[in-house]
């Protein structure tokens, strides 16, 4: 903030509201991922409840993560960056605070359907009908309140998170609409189609662009470095515009799909890595010569390890979508591993690092603990290393057993044994940081005591 | 060009939205329209094109059955495609018969769709006609009765009720049916 302008204060109640119910989710639903874990290894586990049996626990779990947890708090980060960077306040709290509100609605009344049942039996789309129509309804009021504040912003130029911002809100509205409601008028390979676009650009189109929003807010504020290039971060910003929708159909390739149009979801699978390394390089860039710093900043050890497994998992990912690769890895226990190098490697990662930069400042207090901040990393890091890189072991070693008809597929399930038991303590591993992450904000914020500012 | 973005809102919503939406109707709008087995039933009378048959319509009790299958999430650990690879027509495949490769054809009538990503258990795309009822009944009790190693949840609350059960292993029968594709026709009811 320059001298000329005044200091704003912010309120920042709708941030702390998303953010704290974000964080509980994350525990809440870390309760149930361990749990679904540990089916695979005792497949009797809860085997006679039908609430809690594998079918109706897994989506629970995406479905919980996703939107209970990382959107959640990505909404909250957005609520906080957003007025700062427009130089002014968020144009309505009172709407912001409802906007929570509904959030919590949408979050419980999945949970109840969910365990119900009452699923609409699509990746990702499971919520029903009704849920949708709020999911709507809450993202027009985010909406609303977002470019509100971005209009009447006072700085003309607008920094690289802002356009991440309002592209993940247009998009994501499109992309959800797809998702949630066009699916309903299609069948078989037509929906699948319409689902995997919704799948895959939820992860693109969603979490990518609010994700990067994040790292490129926090990566300079908590190193107290600017950012390396605007201009690169332009032609990352862009290129993902464009490149990403185009790729949904690579999650049904060597299926029941036109060949062509797996051909283009593979061509742009591949260019990709255009828009991930100009952003990785950016990143990596603003930190030369501020590398020490990753020592003791908790955050810049989450934001530089989160951008690290964004490279390793946006590599994956256009490899994968080659057919020789996906002939081998496609269907099998390495995708979960990839899939949660992404959501919780990568844009938790972000998350995580902006929560423990902002709940300090926005309740204008110290951490309740470094230390345990420390610990957090540490358990979720080597948690979740573990759980990716058994998963790809055992993913890799599955794929060739089936393409190898010789084998019984009950031995390929038997071989994974010893995997699906590690990936359990991996999980019990990240599960034990999310509760040290979970306390130190909670404890943060109740057991704070006012600084002398 | 791009630059104009930096500050001015309003062309960055244009912008994004305009690259959006190219990728986004090629690749859902068109595709159905240049593709139209994606949306006409399989039927093939000529034996030189393939196997024969032609896939009809669900009927009530097998649709009930599917909306079981759907509600206990057995797709997200099956999938139901046999894909264009040799080892998979050969693990859909029944007594050293190959079976053939998943069309969009076959799924005209499917919403939703069961295509599956992950493969914990075994594809079900040609399990129709494999196995008996009696056989389903006591894999749905307990897997591991049967199939030793299996880590598949038991379902005492669909096998203890008649209707369900009944319904739901309607539905199993007709998966991969549609196609007539073994020579002894030794399909089980």
């Amino acid at each position: 903030m320059t001298a000329t302008t005044p200091q704003i204060q912010h309120a920042d109640t709708t941030a702390k509201w998303f953010l704290l119910s974000g964080i509980s989710y994350f525990f809440i639903v870390g309760i149930i991922a361990l749990t679904i874990a540990a089916k695979f290894c005792w497949p009797e586990l809860l085997g006679t409840v039908p609430y809690l049996t594998y079918g109706r626990l897994r989506p629970l779990h995406v479905n919980g993560m996703l939107f209970g947890w990382l959107l959640a708090a990505d909404m909250g980060l957005t609520y906080y960056i957003v007025p700062r960077l427009c130089g002014v306040k968020l144009w309505s709290e009172k709407l912001g605070v409802a906007t929570a509100v509904l959030w919590n609605i949408i979050i419980l009344g999945a949970v109840v359907t969910l365990m119900g049942g009452y699923t609409q039996g699509l990746e990702y789309a499971e919520l029903p009908l009704p849920i949708d129509v709020l999911v709507v309804i809450a993202w027009v009021m985010f909406g609303a309140n977002i470019f509100g504040t971005i209009i009447t912003r006072k700085y003309e130029q607008m920094y690289v998170s802002l356009w991440y911002i309002m592209g993940t809100i247009l998009w994501t509205a499109f992309v959800y609409i797809t998702g949630n409601f066009a699916v309903e008028f299609a069948t078989g390979t037509n929906q699948a189609n319409l689902n995997w676009m919704y799948v895959h650009n939820a992860v693109g189109l969603i979490f990518t662009p609010v994700g990067l929003a994040i790292a490129y807010y926090f990566i300079p504020r908590s190193s107290e470095t600017p950012l390396y290039s605007h201009r690169l971060s332009m032609i990352g910003f862009w290129a993902l515009a464009f490149v990403y929708v185009w790729t949904g159909a690579h999650h049904m390739i060597h299926g029941p799909i036109s060949q062509w149009l797996q051909t283009i979801a593979i061509s742009f699978s591949l260019l990709l890595l255009i828009p991930v390394w100009a952003v990785v390089y950016n990143f990596f860039a603003t930190m030369k010569g501020q590398w020490h710093q990753l020592r003791d900043n908790v955050p810049i050890k989450f934001l530089m390890s989160g951008t690290v497994f964004y490279l390793l998992t946006c590599f994956q990912g256009p490899m994968h979508s080659l057919r020789s690769v996906n002939a081998i890895v496609s269907k099998t226990d390495w995708i979960p591993g990839h899939a949660h190098m992404a959501l919780l490697g990568c844009f938790s990662f972000f998350a995580i690092a902006g929560s423990y930069y902002i709940v300090p400042r926005m309740w204008k207090t110290k951490l309740h603990s470094d230390a345990l901040a420390n610990w957090s990393f540490w358990l979720i890091m080597i948690g979740g290393l573990g759980f990716f890189v058994t998963l790809w072991l055992g993913g890799f070693w599955q794929g060739w057993q089936w393409n190898n008809p010789k084998i019984p597929f009950i031995d390929t399930v038997k071989a994974l044994q010893p995997i699906w038991l590690v990936r359990f303590f991996s999980g019990t591993l990240i599960f034990c940081g999310i509760v040290s992450f979970a306390y130190n904000v909670m404890a943060t914020v109740v057991g704070r005591r006012e600084y002398v500012q | 060009m791009f630059s104009k973005a930096d500050n001015s809102a309003t062309f960055a919503v244009i912008a994004a939205l305009v690259l959006f939406f190219i990728g986004g109707l090629i690749t859902t709008v068109v595709p159905p329209l240049i593709d139209k087995s994606w949306g006409r039933p399989f039927e093939n009378h000529d034996p030189t094109k393939g196997p024969t048959g032609k896939l009809r319509p669900y009927t009530a009790q097998e649709l009930a059955g599917r909306k079981i299958y759907t509600r206990e999430g057995c797709w997200y650990c099956h999938t139901q495609q046999t894909r264009t690879l040799v080892s998979d027509t050969i693990r859909s495949g029944w007594k050293g018969v190959r079976s053939p490769i998943s069309t969009p054809d076959e799924f005209v009538y499917d919403a939703p769709h069961m295509f599956g990503t992950k493969r914990t258990g075994p594809d079900l795309s040609r399990v129709g006609g494999k196995y008996d009822s009696q056989w389903h009944r006591s894999h749905l009790r307990n897997p591991r009765d049967l199939v030793p190693g299996s880590i598949m949840p038991t379902f005492p609350w669909i096998v203890n009720d008649p209707e369900a059960l009944n319904s739901l292993i309607a539905y199993l029968q007709t998966l991969g049916r549609a196609k007539d594709w073994r020579p002894d026709k030794d399909y089980e009811k």
